[in-house]
């Protein structure tokens, strides 16, 4: 049996008109598919929500801070992991070292010392030698020579101011 | 402005309260589809709120230029498509589960009897919906009790909309093949559609 166009009117949208509707009819009465299609569809748009029980709202509440809850503890967790982790990897980085500091923390904080005060010896003994020198140098230097010195200053920062401006304005051109 | 855009926007803020409101507002229709979807009060009841704990995290990405109801129900769609797909291979009675939940006949109507025979109907009809593919399943129940367009169902389950007709019309002539097969069974009765009012 042909059921073109009556499954397309059952299932339409749009309202049929009195002659599509009495042809459905007559359709239906002889055509158990159709008829079952039908009442399908008239059950389907009838059929009503089913609301949920009551106090959906007030469990989703409880649901909702149980879940925060849980988030809460999990981010906590998760951070105390990573603190663990990252401090234990430092230790095992610094474990070499360490090792030596619990053994003896006495004399490596002696040697720390020493090697300071060395240090510190060090640097002021380089700054005499170096006001020595420059009090004594200008003496052994020929004053031609402070002048080839000075000339040569010059020229370069001549050179410098020079290639500065012209860099400048090729700046601005772009 | 209305008031679930005012509430989205507030809740997109950090309001509870507001979200509460959309909770509020939106139940039925979530809980109405997972509860088509799934067959049983208890799934659909831990879905729904499933599928509003998700768009409570997700409301931050949610789109204002798109409805928020067909948002809404794409999360609870996918989210049932999912639970049925886990399940697939075990067997549920709807019988069990349904206890406290199905619509009871109204003993108080003009006609009892009416009211019984429309009551097994519309249990019946939520059997066959349970033997339809879940994603036809979601297209049927997004059609007919949300009043969604081929179009808003189409951009719900991520399809086609050629291929949402297909599906529609394939999900209702199974419907239909089972309705029939039942009806066989279970002896003659008057069709509705044999009523004057038809």
């Amino acid at each position: 049996m042909n059921h073109r166009p009556f499954d397309d009117w059952l299932l339409a949208d749009q309202p049929l008109t009195a002659q599509q509707t009495r042809d459905l009819q007559a359709h239906l009465q002889n055509c158990p598919q159709c008829a079952a299609l039908a009442e399908v569809n008239l059950a389907l748009s009838s059929a009503r929500l089913v609301p949920p029980q009551a106090g959906f709202t007030d469990r989703f509440q409880v649901r909702l801070a149980a879940q925060k809850r849980s988030v809460r503890v999990r981010n906590f967790w998760g951070f105390l992991i990573l603190v663990v982790s990252v401090v234990s990897i430092l230790t095992w980085l610094a474990w070499p070292v360490l090792k030596i500091v619990l053994q003896s923390p006495v004399d490596l904080l002696a040697s720390w010392l020493s090697n300071l005060v060395a240090l510190w010896a060090s640097l002021q003994a380089m700054s005499h030698v170096s006001a020595v020198l420059l009090r004594v140098m200008p003496g052994f230097i020929p004053v031609s020579a402070w002048a080839v010195l000075l000339l040569a200053a010059g020229g370069c920062s001549l050179l410098w101011a020079f290639s500065l401006v012209k860099l400048t304005k090729n700046a601005q051109g772009v | 402005m209305t008031d679930v855009t005012a509430w989205i926007v507030q809740a997109q803020h950090g309001d509870d309260e507001a979200f509460t409101n959309l909770v509020e507002a939106f139940q039925t229709p979530v809980y109405n589809l997972c509860y088509r979807m799934l067959g049983e009060a208890g799934a659909a009841e831990d879905a729904a709120q499933e599928t509003f704990l998700k768009v409570y995290q997700n409301l931050g990405r949610y789109d204002r230029e798109r409805s928020f109801p067909t948002w809404l129900l794409s999360i609870a769609a996918h989210h049932c498509i999912d639970q049925l797909r886990r399940r697939r291979f075990s067997s549920i009675s709807i019988d069990e589960d349904e206890e406290g939940q199905t619509e009871l006949p109204d003993r108080s109507a003009p006609d009892p009897e009416t009211e019984i025979e429309r009551k097994q109907e519309k249990d019946r009809l939520h059997r066959l919906l349970q033997s339809l593919d879940p994603t036809d399943r979601a297209a049927v129940v997004m059609r007919y009790w949300n009043d969604c367009s081929e179009d808003e169902i189409a951009r719900t389950l991520h399809l086609t909309v050629p291929a949402v007709k297909s599906r529609l019309h394939r999900a209702r002539r199974a419907l239909a093949t089972l309705w029939q097969e039942q009806a066989a069974r279970s002896g003659p009765r008057r069709r509705p559609y044999e009523s004057p009012a038809f």
